[in-house]
């Protein structure tokens, strides 16, 4: 248990650690405007998974239109559960739980639906050679490339995605709306436009999320997105739900938790590791209930 | 005997009747089914007090309905057989209660389970709570998994003896339904639902928040806990993923198609969807039809029951029943009695 193995169990984290951070972002923007918990986030990564897999496999395509097929599965699914359901929800009844209930119901049904056309049975995801490979630095750690890859493309989504909330027109509309949605409205800010908007990065998000889950887990299957959809969610509630780089950083802290506790625990321990994320977010909001970073939410 | 209680007296005899008929001509499956809808209907209105009268919506039932599950399938269970496939303490071995006893066990422990699990979580509130109850469930069931000297993990407990019948399931469950009706209709209930509309100003004309939440919680879990007993000695197994979320969102659902804070729509999104699961479930399993054979769907089931339950959300936010009862449109009370 020296060093070298501490490292090699960060960058696994850090690795794992991203994919929770591209969901948590869709959680947490997803929030900030519409003021609920987007349930079926966790099938739409799901969705976006399976888009990349049936490009591959069945169509022939190469990795990157795999990738570019699962954003745009993932951006298709989260826009079409907004028009048909988050949209005629608010419409009618303004009540949080009744779209609670809608949205863990169009959970339900999509990931049934994937149930029923492909079976509930695991596949494999079809990771290119050049992502196989492994790398051995000089002090004697192995480095897989898909981790390296998942690290940089995450880096780069993350930080412009936070660039774009802060300074650009319509980031700060985004945000304002989440802090403030009347005040937003009345000095002009278009809500309907950046609803889509929001569903159409938070899913895009997700749908490379998915893809980064299937080359480092090998594995489609439709309720993929459960767990790993609930672990992303925790993470928007510790980064504090509506901050954006809060969320991000929620997400790392659980990755890299979530490994280095199996890691440095007694085997025995591992079976018990779904209890850490729970434990980490009860600790955390008995201490701090709005979370490890500051809202963007305006509390009462 | 005035109108109303000659209504109440003739439609018990004919439940009494219906049984009786249900209970001699019915075997094996339909009888099952008939005992099921009963059960799952306590558990469904259970849930409801805190879900529907109180407003604090918590997925953490399905928790504490496993702690009340294990509990009775413990004591109850042979010393031979506990002996054989757990690691329990002597005394804990070598018990076994008569049904009515274990019932109210595991009622009580439901109870306690719920007030340790579930106080902290009052500090959070709206979707923070819904989160932080359901982590409880999946803590639980976690936990079930890997205490195998209690729980024999993943394999379950199995040749829980049978002590569900019709009698009981629908005995207890007219119980709960007039404790429910006397509840809702007392000081406490007025008070669960002046907390439901606004808490603050409920606070304010005197009614004591944080008292009457936790007793809400405390009957909810009674209730619930009784379901989950009764639920255990009719399926005769117990696994950690018996209570799991899928049953905590199929109660959701039904209490949610139904109509929340009623006591007539749990028990309508009850019969609606657990009679319907089963009329569909040959079709996801699949048949032949007139020499036609239709191919196995699995899945279908929840599909239909996610969509149903979509449409209702979007045409009735507040379920079937909108906030009514069945005999206060069958028989509209007097306008103008206060």
């Amino acid at each position: 248990m020296g060093v070298l193995y501490f490292f090699q169990q960060l960058i696994n984290g850090l690795s794992y650690g991203s994919i929770l951070a591209l969901l948590a972002i869709g959680y947490t923007m997803i929030y900030g405007i519409l003021g609920l918990i987007n349930f079926a986030h966790g099938e739409i990564f799901m969705i976006g998974a399976f888009c990349s897999y049936l490009l591959i496999m069945n169509a022939a395509a190469s990795f990157w239109t795999g990738l570019i097929g699962a954003i745009g599965g993932a951006v298709l699914a989260g826009l079409l559960i907004e028009k048909l359901v988050y949209g005629p929800c608010l419409k009618k009844s303004p009540e949080v739980l009744t779209v609670f209930i809608a949205s863990f119901g169009a959970s339900l049904g999509l990931r049934n639906i994937f149930v029923m056309i492909f079976g509930d049975g695991r596949r494999a995801f079809p990771t290119p050679e050049f992502l196989e490979g492994i790398i051995v630095t000089k002090s004697g750690l192995f480095l897989n490339v898909k981790d390296l890859w998942i690290l940089a493309i995450t880096g780069i989504l993350l930080i412009s995605v936070t660039l774009f909330i802060k300074y650009t027109k319509v980031g700060t509309a985004m945000r304002a709306i989440a802090y403030d949605p009347n005040a937003a409205m009345l000095v002009g800010v278009n809500s309907a436009t950046l609803v889509l908007l929001a569903f159409i990065i938070g899913s895009g998000l997700a749908g490379i999320s998915a893809v980064s889950y299937g080359i480092s887990f090998g594995i489609v299957n439709p309720s993929m997105g459960y767990i790993i959809g609930l672990n992303g969610f925790i993470a928007a509630v510790l980064g504090g739900i509506g901050n954006i780089p809060g969320a991000a950083i929620a997400g790392y802290i659980i990755g890299l938790g979530e490994v280095l506790f199996v890691a440095f625990l007694p085997p025995a321990w591992s079976a018990i590791r779904p209890l850490f994320v729970w434990a980490l977010l009860f600790l955390i909001l008995f201490i701090k209930p709005s979370g490890l970073f500051r809202p963007n939410i305006k509390i009462e | 005997m005035n109108k109303k209680t000659t209504t109440i007296l003739g439609s018990l005899i004919l439940l009494g009747i219906l049984l009786l008929l249900a209970n001699t001509f019915l075997r094996g499956y339909y009888l099952r089914l008939v005992i099921l809808l009963a059960v799952t209907c306590i558990v469904a209105l259970g849930v409801n007090i805190t879900n529907g009268y109180t407003n604090i919506f918590s997925l953490g039932f399905g928790g504490t309905m496993m702690v009340a599950g294990y509990a009775t399938a413990i004591l109850t269970l042979p010393p031979a057989y506990k002996k054989a496939v757990l690691h329990l303490p002597l005394w804990l071995e070598q018990i076994q209660v008569a049904f009515p006893l274990a019932l109210l066990i595991a009622g009580i422990l439901a109870v306690i389970a719920s007030v340790i699990l579930l106080l902290p979580a009052f500090r959070l509130e709206g979707q923070y709570f819904i989160l932080a109850s359901m982590g409880i469930n999946i803590v639980m069931g976690n936990l079930a998994e890997n205490l195998r000297g209690i729980t024999h993990g993943d394999m379950g407990l199995r040749n829980i003896p049978a002590f569900t019948n019709i009698w009981w399931a629908y005995g207890i469950l007219l119980v709960v339904i007039y404790a429910t009706h006397r509840l809702v209709n007392s000081r406490f209930g007025r008070g669960l639902i002046a907390i439901s509309k606004d808490q603050e100003l409920a606070s304010v004309m005197g009614v004591p928040v944080v008292r009457y939440k936790i007793m809400s919680f405390a009957i909810g879990s009674f209730i619930t806990g009784i379901g989950a007993a009764l639920w255990v000695h009719l399926v005769l197994t117990m696994n950690p993923k018996a209570f799991s979320l899928v049953y905590v969102f199929q109660l959701v659902a039904m209490l949610a198609i139904g109509g929340i804070g009623t006591i007539s729509g749990p028990l309508i999104g009850t019969a609606i969807l657990t009679i319907g699961t089963e009329l569909l479930a040959p079709l996801q399993e699949g048949f032949t039809c007139m020499g036609l054979s239709i191919p196995p769907v699995f899945g279908l089931v929840n599909v239909l029951m996610a969509v149903l339950l979509v449409i209702i959300m979007i045409f009735k936010p507040r379920g079937l029943m909108n906030g009514r009862e069945v005999w206060n449109i069958l028989n509209p009370p007097k306008k103008g009695g206060q």
